[in-house]
This record gives structure tokens, C-alpha cells and sequence, in this order.
């Protein structure tokens, strides 16, 4: 127990000295602590607009003017109006809808992934040969073209993005984990595990998934950012979330309208664009620290 | 030697079937492992040596098959144990050390865990106890500070220190026969002495048979006491290590020895076996031996030489032994040997 602490306490050390790390968690504490108190937030801050939030339906952004004129960042609107929408109201519950997708596309994606993988690593042979065979017709389609298609096709909404995400995304997973067990099967460690008697399952367990895994976990990490900026960009070209929704990509749609006359609406770019930026930023960040701290290899 | 063999092996062939054709990578080979003592094999790489002692384990890949031949371990036969009764036989009663200790040890635990892991496979202690175990394994291998050593990473430590955690965790369970498949060749030299004299050292502790594979005849001239010379997947030579030294009684033995570099003499050039291993998907008829052989007569191309006991405990497979005898003969009193 000792040893594990100690362990513990040294990758910790190192995590702590190494800056960007700690950004890159501070930025995602900070995240996840605005998701979490998202309410009181838009209560304290933007109350006008709180006041008007659709009780059966907080994720949507309420209206707080009738114009369609962008209205500039006041006392009542700390980030402007766009649309008729408080975009503060949307940047907070944006940071939700953000999590929310970003976790389930990453996660879903990355178990279809794992399984797909690992099975055709595992068995080889013709199982390999069909599995991989429709990861490379998957692959070949271009991925937001084929994500549009489908949401066009599924209709709009945030569900249906993510299912097309979702669809369109285990890919890489799969030959990132189905590589990595082909290889590991191959190492010698492996070999000396079986020759010292080691059961075969506790050496896919014990031996080949921890050298295999952790690649996943980062890959996982470091896409869940990019989850976010393809579901914006959907939302942008009109085929993502329903309008109105509080997401960072519709927020940025309502700006397309303004688009030659950027002095006017600047703040309906820059909000929603700055947090979309620190939400990648602070996964990239966590995926690189990830790394750091699960290989053993890059500890010294 | 009247005494029963530890390990016998009859005819072994170990086939693998790839692609192009069908290897036979080990193709009739025979010898015995008596308890406690060194059996060395020595050959090229590729000759099949390698693959002989993973056929024993039973730890071929799937392209591989054991097509024949028998393997009696303490008279079982291994060929015909479930594959969860050969399961329990590793590590337990054979074991084996691997050439590269930098990846032989899995790089994401410690090497604590790892010898644990060894000891709680096979026997019934629990986890404090095997780490009390494994920490004595270590300090018995030669490992200063084994208290510390034991929750380092196998990077953290040096190829030597490495190789002594390996070799730790392969006698974890005490087991009656180590494979050390050229547990030096990764090694400089001064560690490789060192690595070689405690294999000796736990030898006699344990009283453990080793089956010493190389291809350095230094090595097998310090560690074994008998010796199974290969080429192409074939035994052509067998004779306990002062013989085979003294009197070579096969051309290719006799190149081997040759091609060692000599301190008393000062060649600018080192001997070396004239032509390539032949393709194992395509042996030449006769003696596997004949297009590199200073003697092949057209004989040697076409019947294949048996392995005959010359002398009791020493055999050769060779159809013109005199005339090598002569040739050493001569060759040694050019030296002046």
C-alpha cells in the first residue's frame, strides 16, 4: 500500500510541475464547475433572462428582445443579443450541451471502437478481414459530408448529431486499439507471460489491454473537443442542433446574417468562440498530461 | 549416464506453415537433459534452436505445429497434455529467459509486481508474503538495494539489472528445467560474465537443469557440460563439451570453431564458414551442410548422413569423418598446437 501511495504521489508531483498540465485542468475544473452551476450562474449574472428561461425546457436560449437586430452587450445582456437570444444564456448552458456531447460521442464512439478493435484483433482471420473491411468503407467517406447526411436525413436536433457523430467516429478507434493489441501480442513480455504459465485471459487483461489502452483514453480525450467543434460546425451550417438551442454552434449561426458586418455582432462570435476555443484548449491539454501520466515509459 | 533423463526429446519437427511453404524449421532433432546439468545448442541463427526449446514450452504462434517426435518431461508427454495442464507445467516446472530483458518485462509494472505475479501463479501465498519472496529472489540474483529495486520500472534499470530481474522471475517457482535463449547476447561483455556466473551460482543452489541456447561456443564452452550443435533445423553434432572441443568430429562444428577470434594470434582477417544458411523453404538434397563444406562429395549431395554414435555419447552426422579427423590433425600442427 505503501508503494502505491508513493506511486501516486510522485506522478502527482510531476503532473503539478508540468504548467500546461495544470492549465489544462484548471480550464476543465472551470468548465465543468460552470456546467454545474449553470442556473445560479445565469441567475446571478443575466437574471433578465433567467426570468424568462422556459421552465419545461431549460437548454433552450430565451427570448429577451423581439428585434433581429444584435443588440451589444449591456447590464441586462452581459454578452449582447442575437437573434432575440441572450447569448450569456447560451455560452453557460452551452458549456452543458458541450459536456454533453462531447462525453457521449467520445464515449460511445470509443467503446464501438474498442470492441470492433479488440474482436479483430483477437480473432483475426475473416472476422478481421470484414471488421476492417467496413471501418475502411466507413472511413471513406468524408466525415462532416457523411455527418450531414445522416442529420439531414435523422432531421435536426442534438440527438440525431450526436448519432451521426457517433456513427461516423469509431473508426479510428478501432484501428488505433486493433494496431495496438497486434503489436503487444507480439511482444515479448507477452511471450514471457505465457511462459511463466499466466493464464490467456489475465494476459489480455494484465498484459496486452494496459499497453494498449491508454492511447484510447488519450485519443478519446483529445477528441473531445473536436466533437464539439464539428457539432458547432453542423449547428453553423444549419443541420446541428434546432435554432434556438443553447449550444455554441447555433449561437454562431444566429451571426452568419452578419457576417459583412462583423462591428455589429463581434460579441455573438467572440463568446461563444472563446469558450469553444478554451473547451478544445483544456481536453488537449488533459489528453497531453493523460499521457504523461500513464506511461511509465516518459516517467524518469 | 545410466540415470533417467529430466527432459528427452525423440525426433522433434517442428513445421511452420507460411505462405510460401512449409518451414521445417526443426526437422528430427534429439538430445536429453539430464537434472542439474548444462545442455548447451549452439548454431547459427536460424538453425532452429530458438525454435526447439519454444516447441518444448509449447509456445509456438499459430503458424507453427510440432509434426512429429516425442517431448518426455519427468516422463510425461508433453505433446499430449491439455493445454491447461502445459499451462501449469510453465513457469512451475520449466521455465525460460529471454534474449532482449529490455522487452521481455512488460514496461507498465514494476518488476515487484511482475515476479509477484509469477509466484502467486503458481503457488499458494498470499500477496505480502510473495513480495517478501520476490524482493529475496531479487537480492539472491544480485540486485543491490532490493527493497527499492523491487517498485522500480524495468527502464529504470540497466540491461545487466534487467536480465538479473528476468532470470529472478523465471526461478521465482523453483522450476526443474531454464531455458536461457541467448540470455547474453544483449549484454557487454563484463556483464555478460557476470550474468553467466550467476546462472551458475543458482544452478548449483537449485539444482536446476539449464538448456544454454547461443550461438557464442565461449559461452558454451564456460557453461555446458554437453553440447547439441545444429544447422538447418538438424543435430549434426552431440558430445559432452571437452570432446566436442578437442575433438570436432563434424566440418561444420569444426568451422565454428574456427571462426572464433584467437588472443595468441594476430589474423587481420577472421575465418569464416564459407557461402549462407540455405533457405529453409528449400534445403539442398543430402546433407543439409553440402554447399558450404569444404569436403561434400557428390555423396554428400545426394544421401543425407545419419547421426551415428561414434564413441559412446558422441555422435555426428557426417559422411566423411576421417577425412575431417585428418584435416584437423593437420591444421592444429600447422599451428604448432
Amino acid at each position: 500500500m505503501a508503494k502505491r501511495k508513493s506511486d501516486f504521489r510522485k506522478m502527482m508531483k510531476k503532473f503539478w510541475r508540468n504548467q500546461t498540465a495544470v492549465l489544462g485542468v484548471v480550464l476543465l475544473i472551470m468548465f465543468v464547475i460552470i456546467a454545474i452551476f449553470a442556473p445560479q450562474i445565469v441567475k446571478t449574472f443575466s437574471p433578465k433572462a433567467a426570468a424568462r428561461a422556459y421552465a419545461e425546457d431549460p437548454y433552450q436560449m430565451p427570448r429577451v428582445a423581439w428585434t433581429s437586430n444584435p443588440l451589444p452587450p449591456s447590464k441586462d445582456d452581459p454578452f449582447g443579443v442575437i437573434g432575440g437570444r441572450d447569448i450569456f444564456y447560451g455560452v453557460i448552458y452551452g458549456t452543458r450541451t458541450a459536456f454533453k456531447l462531447g462525453l457521449t460521442v467520445a464515449g460511445l464512439s470509443a467503446l464501438i471502437g474498442i470492441f470492433v478493435g479488440s474482436i479483430s484483433a483477437y480473432f483475426g482471420g475473416w472476422v478481421d478481414e470484414i471488421f476492417m473491411r467496413i471501418v475502411d468503407i466507413f472511413m471513406s467517406i468524408p466525415f462532416l459530408v457523411a455527418a450531414m447526411v445522416l442529420t439531414t436525413i435523422l432531421g435536426k436536433g442534438l440527438n440525431n448529431v450526436m448519432i451521426a457523430l457517433v456513427v461516423f467516429g469509431w473508426m479510428t478507434t478501432a484501428r488505433l486499439i486493433r494496431g495496438n493489441i497486434l503489436q503487444a501480442r507480439e511482444e515479448q513480455y507477452v511471450l514471457a507471460a505465457k511462459a511463466l504459465g499466466q493464464k490467456d485471459w489475465l494476459i489480455i487483461i494484465k498484459h496486452i489491454l494496459p499497453n494498449t489502452i491508454f492511447p484510447v483514453v488519450i485519443q478519446m480525450s483529445m477528441r473531445m473537443g473536436s466533437y464539439v467543434i464539428t457539432a458547432a460546425g453542423l449547428s453553423f451550417l444549419g443541420v446541428g442542433a434546432e435554432p434556438g438551442y443553447a449550444d455554441w454552434g447555433t449561437i454562431l449561426s444566429y451571426s452568419r446574417n452578419w457576417m459583412t458586418m462583423l462591428d455589429k455582432a463581434w460579441f455573438a462570435i467572440v463568446f461563444p468562440g472563446v469558450a469553444m476555443v478554451l473547451f478544445v484548449l483544456a481536453w488537449n491539454l488533459v489528453g497531453d498530461a493523460l499521457r504523461d501520466i500513464f506511461d511509465p515509459r516518459m516517467r524518469s | 549416464m545410466d540415470k533417467k533423463p529430466l527432459l528427452e526429446v525423440k525426433g522433434l519437427k517442428t513445421y511452420f506453415h507460411t505462405d510460401d511453404g512449409i518451414v521445417k524449421a526443426v526437422d528430427g532433432v534429439s538430445f536429453e537433459v539430464y537434472s542439474g546439468e548444462t545442455l548447451g545448442i549452439v548454431g547459427e541463427s536460424g538453425c532452429g534452436k530458438s525454435v526447439t526449446s519454444l516447441s518444448v514450452m509449447r509456445l509456438l504462434d499459430e503458424k507453427g505445429e510440432i509434426a512429429g517426435g516425442e517431448i518426455l518431461f519427468d516422463g510425461k508427454d508433453i505433446r499430449a497434455l491439455s493445454d491447461e495442464e502445459m499451462r501449469k507445467m510453465r513457469g512451475n516446472d520449466m521455465a525460460m529467459i529471454f534474449q532482449e530483458p529490455m522487452t521481455a518485462l512488460n514496461p507498465v509494472y514494476t518488476i515487484g509486481d511482475q515476479i509477484t505475479e509469477a509466484i502467486l501463479l503458481h503457488q499458494d501465498v498470499d500477496k505480502e508474503t510473495a513480495r517478501k519472496m520476490a524482493i529475496d529472489m531479487l537480492r539472491k540474483v544480485g540486485i543491490p538495494e532490493p527493497e527499492k529495486r523491487v517498485d522500480e520500472y524495468p527502464h529504470e534499470l540497466s540491461g545487466g539489472m534487467r536480465q538479473r530481474a528476468m532470470i529472478a522471475m523465471s526461478l521465482s517457482c523453483n522450476p526443474k528445467l531454464l531455458f536461457a535463449d541467448e540470455p547474453t547476447t544483449a549484454l557487454d561483455v563484463t556483464i555478460q560474465a557476470q550474468i553467466l556466473e550467476l546462472m551458475l551460482e543458482l544452478q548449483k543452489e537449485y539444482g536446476m537443469a539449464i538448456v544454454m541456447i547461443t550461438h557464442d561456443l565461449g559461452v558454451i564452452a564456460e557453461m555446458a557440460e554437453r553440447v547439441v550443435v545444429m544447422y538447418a533445423g538438424k543435430v549434426v553434432e552431440y558430445a559432452d563439451v571437452v570432446t566436442l572441443f578437442k575433438d570436432p568430429k563434424h566440418p561444420y562444428t569444426w568451422g565454428l570453431m574456427n571462426a572464433i577470434p584467437r588472443l595468441d594470434e594476430d589474423k587481420d582477417v577472421l575465418y569464416n564458414i564459407p557461402g549462407v544458411v540455405p533457405d529453409p523453404l528449400d534445403f539442398p538434397k543430402g546433407c543439409r551442410f553440402n554447399t558450404r563444406c569444404p569436403l561434400a562429395t557428390d555423396k554428400c549431395r545426394t544421401e543425407e548422413p545419419p547421426l551415428v554414435e561414434i564413441e559412446p555419447g558422441h555422435k555426428a552426422a557426417c559422411w566423411h569423418i576421417d577425412r575431417l579427423v585428418e584435416m584437423v590433425k593437420v591444421s592444429r600442427a600447422g599451428e604448432g598446437a
